[in-house]
């Protein structure tokens, strides 16, 4: 209700942030982002395991899974102007359970703001000139924040995904804020692709933490965005990312860097690469280097892939950028040498950084070398 | 050109050699500057602190909103549904439920529960940057799982703590455990809680109190509007504004006192500079003769004291920022009993010292230059022997005085028609300043007028040296008249408020027991009451809160009131009126008013909006039965708060179907108001809820006094600075007599004698002065009571001229004057005279 006191909550809303769901922003002493996130171990376990065996289904595991810690949905679009105007769109939905009683009960009796479930939602629209971003906070609440199941919706005040049926696709998104606004057509006939082992995604070395992952990088998107008032006429690609677990970095670990990469024709289809590496995580005596934890997968249109393994990815930050006294890699190499591939991947606006509660990197590149394209690239812990 | 800066240098070494040797005159002149500042600065950041947590901080987040969203007849609730509405069109709004609840304890608590999420996200926007601070966790999940938790300041916690023993209330027969979040968190006296549990807690489930809307895009506001269901009305807010604005006349008090602090410390330091520059003024015609060019020395010379404003300015403000927090718990006080506003812990600027610096810069040079002038165009040939005075010419004094005349003459006939408080009390400025010119041609003339008929002898050359120190003393005088006159009108205003409460009080409370029941239970208490033996007369109370539009036809134009009710004898017993429609015309006020077709007015509310008996304003309580407003019959005496009263009769307010649950009783009773008190309390009222008339009447003036404590302090401060002020122009002025004395000594006059002599012109001097402060202090009293005060506050007050404080002030000059005179005096007396002797020439 106070202003300071909301600063102290939003302060401990952030730091719930950190706890649940996305290494971000190195805190102001170069403490470790695991530590933050790490936090309480006996409270973790009291939450669903993210397990092996579990073997995903759809379209039921579109919808919120309660009670696991956090989740998301994660949309990125590379999208064009008519006049050919490169532009770069992200909205995420979070999940955040806050404690394990209340996410497994759900609702508390008929007292519909009684809840253990906290939402965030986060969108972007960058452009080579501009980069322009916005956050909203909600309770679960079925009239707020939350997700149904049929037809599917997931929603925050007004951003929401609208789907038509159970399943995700086809659906239209809308969001935004006061600087910009969109609405968006979304289309996909390609088959979800599960990253890692099944949808059982490792982060770290040792296989203590890992989350439920998986992906749809084909999705054609048109529709309307809208910048300062000026109304542009789009169409593009988009790549969803869904992922949920109840721990996401181990003690050590200091932030990550992801690729979302659309490479164009390989070995004869349509290809995206999906690449990730947790700074610090990694196995000291296979990599005592870099100390990094690596992942991958190739995807292709018609739904089959390969994971990569660790030892097959190689990543290397080649120029830095200086913003609001952060050094962000911008310009990164991207090697996968057994697939012939070697990227040179650079923003399309350097000055991406998401001035949100959370401060990370977030932002549209371009891929030169041996394969051309565009994708979307998300630095965290700088 | 570095010749001449060469030469500057050269004169500020010499300066700063001579500081070395004097240092008694760099301190005074430093010591006026940071007393200037400090009181300056301590009363601006204090003032600035309070006004930024009106608009900031201290308030409800909900009450800085751009708007609200409110039932219809904006009483009672609204359903939730209209929130949902809102936050799904996307738009920044934040739902409240805010009331009262009992605990075990029988003690009322205002509980706010509000969307803590949509709260926190409004709050921070886009720049959540994390502090270093530590911050302990927020259990979101117990606030939002609507677990019984409640925040409060660890401040009310510790009170809690220390009455009940543990850190959790029973409120509604539900255990709530306290979060005690830290003072930067600016709770003050609320209890805040997740929406989600004050519903239950508050039994409201699905109902707000109201919707706060965040937004001052036009569009927005236009969507909120579109989208108002159930007959709820949009109504804009003010961001603090009706508080900025009902404080300011406090803020402006505050800002005036400070200022005449800071004219009485740079007395001081003109004085002081004075002084040093009688001490140099043979120094410098050296310098001249020596070859430095008048310019040379001129730049020097401000340069001087552009070091010295400076330095004193740091000092000053540093401890001015100590004063103010020092102050500000006092200030809090006030503002938290008149207006119910709350501050927060305080920031402060680096602007505030530059303009500190600036403000004391320009007053230095406005009143400095002149004197450097004078001094570094004197005649080379010149011996340099003469006094200072020469530097002020009598003449001078009488064109003062003529100055003074003129503006006392302008403020007569301004005041007469001034009707604004800003304006009174800039006239109240213009007269303050105006009386202590009048001082030294009014001591020329007393002395004038004694040296006729002392004897001759040393009784004549005392009077006649008192003459010649007029010069000297004048400016140490003037702010000595200043600040007791200050004090003296202030003490006054003070006083003469006391007397006025305790007996509009004693006319207010005319039963011996005040009774305060849960709503719930009020009939019950009441049919007990009247069913008791001894219980006579009972007496009833109604409350509720309405707004008035004193323009019919403007709804924009709306003041929130307490609305209240008697029965008719206690009416006609309690209630004095000021000024009523049976003075002015032939209708009788009472029987109108009784047969509801007329409504009374505190005196403050009238004031504020203007309103005299016989208008006609619209009272939305009653609105459906008079919408064409009612008139205003009558116009009471109400030394509450300023937050404005209407009264209207029993029968109007049962007529107008207002809520009769929530009432208060005054009884009388026969015998011990302990024995009732037991009684009731077997009857289940909590004994919190009863006050007896003995129990009221120390509170409020315990609450008075410490409403004025700020007055008080910053009036004692003025006047610490103005005896500092004396005393060092004092100390100065017999450092350089000290030649004359050991001459007379030298003469024969004994030492006793000596010693009377001084301390006589001393006291004749401070005698004039003292006696010149009581017809200003008479004036300015006058002024602070029937135009300040009744234009910026709306009360009435009776004068009462309090003796005693007068001569306690006067007796205080007294006693800094001889310390000045004595110190000087004693330690002449350790030093050999050829030495004393000497001091002329040196």
């Amino acid at each position: 209700m106070f202003k300071p006191l909301c600063q102290l909550i939003g302060v401990a809303l952030a730091t719930l942030m950190l706890i649940a769901c996305e290494p971000a922003a190195a805190p102001e002493k170069s403490q470790g982002m695991g530590k933050l996130i790490g936090s309480d171990q006996a409270d973790i376990e009291r939450y669903a395991r993210v397990l092996p065996q579990t073997q995903l289904t759809f379209p039921e595991d579109h919808k919120a899974h309660e009670d696991f810690r956090q989740e998301w949905w994660y949309l990125t679009a590379n999208l064009e102007t008519l006049q050919g105007e490169p532009l770069g769109l992200q909205w995420t939905q979070f999940r955040i359970a806050l404690n394990p009683e209340s996410a497994l009960s759900g609702q508390v009796e008929d007292n519909s703001w009684a809840t253990g479930q906290l939402y965030m939602a986060h969108s972007a629209v960058t452009t080579a000139t501009d980069h322009l971003a916005a956050e909203r906070w909600s309770r679960g609440n079925p009239e707020l924040a939350g997700v149904d199941t049929a037809p599917l919706r997931i929603y925050l005040d007004n951003w929401q995904w609208q789907s038509r049926s159970k399943d995700l696709f086809p659906a239209i998104l809308e969001g935004g804020d006061a600087d910009f606004s969109y609405r968006l057509k979304l289309g996909s006939r390609a088959p979800y692709q599960l990253q890692g082992k099944q949808g059982f995604s490792l982060k770290s070395a040792d296989g203590a933490v890992a989350s439920h992952y998986y992906t749809q990088p084909f999705i054609h998107i048109k529709g309307e965005v809208t910048v300062h008032g000026e109304v542009h006429q789009v169409r593009g690609d988009g790549w969803l990312d869904r992922e949920w677990s109840s721990q996401f970095l181990t003690g050590n670990q200091q932030g990550w860097d992801w690729f979302a990469l659309r490479i164009g024709e390989h070995k004869g289809q349509e290809t995206a690469l999906m690449l990730f590496q947790l700074r610090g995580g990694g196995d000291l005596s296979s990599n005592p280097g870099a100390n990094h934890f690596f992942s991958g997968r190739l995807m292709y249109e018609d739904g089959s892939g390969r994971s990569l393994s660790p030892d097959e990815i190689q990543i290397q930050a080649l120029e830095t950028y200086n913003t609001k006294g952060k050094k962000i890699p911008v310009k990164w190499r991207l090697q996968v040498p057994a697939e012939q591939i070697d990227l040179t991947v650079s923003a399309l606006n350097p000055d991406a950084l998401m001035p949100l509660t959370i401060q990370y990197w977030e932002g549209p590149i371009s891929i030169e070398g041996s394969h051309q394209g565009r994708g979307y690239m998300e630095l965290t812990g700088y | 050109m570095s010749s001449a800066l060469n030469s500057t240098m050269a004169s500020l070494r010499v300066f700063a050699a001579h500081y070395r040797h004097k240092p008694l005159q760099a301190g005074a002149i430093l010591l006026g500057i940071v007393l200037a500042v400090t009181l300056l600065t301590g009363v601006k950041s204090t003032n600035e602190n309070a006004v930024r947590s009106y608009s900031q901080a201290t308030e409800l987040l909900s009450r800085q909103a751009t708007a609200y969203i409110l039932p219809p007849g904006t009483t009672g609730t609204l359903n939730q549904t209209q929130y949902f509405k809102l936050r799904q069109a996307g738009l920044p709004v934040l739902a409240v439920i805010d009331g009262h609840v009992m605990d075990d304890k029988g003690r009322r608590w205002h509980i706010t529960g509000s969307d803590i999420i949509a709260a926190t996200a409004l709050a921070s926007g886009h720049q959540t940057e994390s502090s270093s601070e530590e911050y302990p966790m927020v259990p979101m999940g117990r606030l939002l799982s609507a677990e019984p938790v409640a925040m409060l300041s660890q401040n009310l916690v510790d009170r809690i703590k220390t009455v009940d023993g543990s850190a959790s209330l029973n409120l509604a027969s539900t255990q709530v455990t306290l979060l005690p979040q830290p003072d930067s968190a600016a709770l003050g006296n609320n209890v805040l809680m997740d929406i989600s549990f004050a519903q239950q807690l508050l039994g409201r489930q699905g109902r707000l109190s109201y919707i706060a809307l965040m937004t001052e895009d036009e569009s927005q506001l236009a969507l909120a509007r579109s989208l108002l269901i159930d007959n709820n009305t949009l109504r804009l807010g003010d961001q603090g504004e009706a508080l900025t604005e009902l404080t300011a006349s406090f803020h402006l008090n505050l800002q005036a006192m400070a200022m005449l602090a800071f004219v009485v410390g740079l007395f001081i330091a003109y004085n002081g500079i004075r002084y040093s520059l009688m001490k140099r003024q043979r120094l410098m015609l050296k310098l001249l003769q020596a070859g430095i060019t008048r310019k040379a020395l001129m730049s020097a010379l401000l340069l001087e004291l552009i070091i010295l404003v400076h330095l004193g300015s740091a000092i000053g403000f540093v401890l001015g920022l100590q004063l103010s927090q020092w102050l500000q718990p006092m200030v809090a006080m006030t503002l938290e009993q008149l207006y119910d506003a709350r501050i927060l812990p305080g920031h402060w600027q680096l602007a505030w010292l530059m303009e500190a610096i600036a403000l004391t810069l320009a007053a230095a040079l406005l009143a400095c230059v002149p004197l450097y002038r004078a001094l570094t165009n004197q005649s080379l040939a010149r011996a340099g022997m003469q006094y200072s005075q020469n530097l002020i010419h009598y003449r001078s004094y009488r064109l003062q005085f003529l100055l003074a005349c003129g503006l006392i003459a302008l403020a007569a006939i301004l005041i007469l028609i001034s009707s604004e408080y800003q304006y009174s009390l800039a006239l109240l400025g213009l007269l303050t300043l105006a009386f202590p010119l009048l001082l030294p041609q009014l001591m020329l003339w007393l002395t004038s007028a004694l040296e006729k008929v002392a004897p001759k002898g040393s009784w004549h050359y005392l009077v006649a040296e008192t003459r010649e120190l007029t010069a000297p003393m004048a400016l140490a005088m003037m702010a000595l008249l200043l600040a007791l006159s200050a004090n003296v009108s202030m003490n006054t205003l003070v006083g003469s408020f006391e007397q006025t409460l305790k007996t509009w009080m004693d006319n207010r409370l005319h039963t011996d027991l005040y009774i305060r029941p849960h709503p719930t239970d009020a009939d019950r208490i009441e049919t007990w009451l009247r069913g008791t033996d001894g219980v006579d007369p009972v007496a009833i109370q109604w409350e509720a809160y309405s707004y008035i539009r004193p323009d019919i036809t403007d709804e924009a134009d709306r003041h929130r009131v307490m609305l209240l009710s008697r029965d008719d004898a206690a009416m006609l017993e309690t209630v004095s009126l000021k000024d009523s429609a049976s003075n002015t015309e032939q209708a009788e006020f009472w029987p109108d008013f009784f047969a509801g077709e007329s409504l009374m007015l505190s005196e403050p509310l009238a004031l504020r909006h203007n309103i005299k008996v016989g208008d006609r304003l619209l009272l939305e309580a009653t609105e459906n039965l008079y919408p064409q407003g009612l008139p205003v019959g009558a116009i009471y005496y109400d030394y509450g708060k300023p937050i404005g009263e209407v009264m209207i009769s029993e029968k109007l307010w049962h007529q107008a179907g207002m809520p009769g649950s929530n009432r208060n009783f005054a009884v009388g009773w026969r015998g011990d108001t302990d024995e009732l008190q037991t009684m009731l309390k077997n009857q289940g009222v909590s004994p919190a809820m009863m006050y007896s008339q003995s129990k009221i009447k120390k509170e409020a003036i315990k609450m008075f006094k410490r409403t004025f404590s700020i007055t008080v302090v910053l009036n004692s401060l003025t006047l610490l600075v103005a005896a500092i002020g004396l005393f060092s122009a004092s100390m100065m002025l017999m450092q350089s007599r000290q030649a004359p004395l050991a001459r007379l000594y030298a003469l024969g006059v004994s030492r006793p004698r000596l010693f009377a002599m001084v301390s006589v012109q001393m006291l004749l001097m401070v005698l004039i002065t003292a006696l010149l402060s009581l017809p200003t202090g008479v004036v300015l009293g006058w002024l602070l009571i029937h135009k300040v005060t009744l234009q910026a506050f709306g009360w009435s007050i009776a004068m009462v001229w309090d003796w005693w404080a007068y001569l306690q002030v006067v007796l205080l000059a007294l006693v800094a004057c001889a310390l000045a005179v004595f110190i000087p005096l004693i330690q002449q007396t350790r030093r050999p005279l050829i030495s004393s002797l000497q001091q002329e020439v040196l």
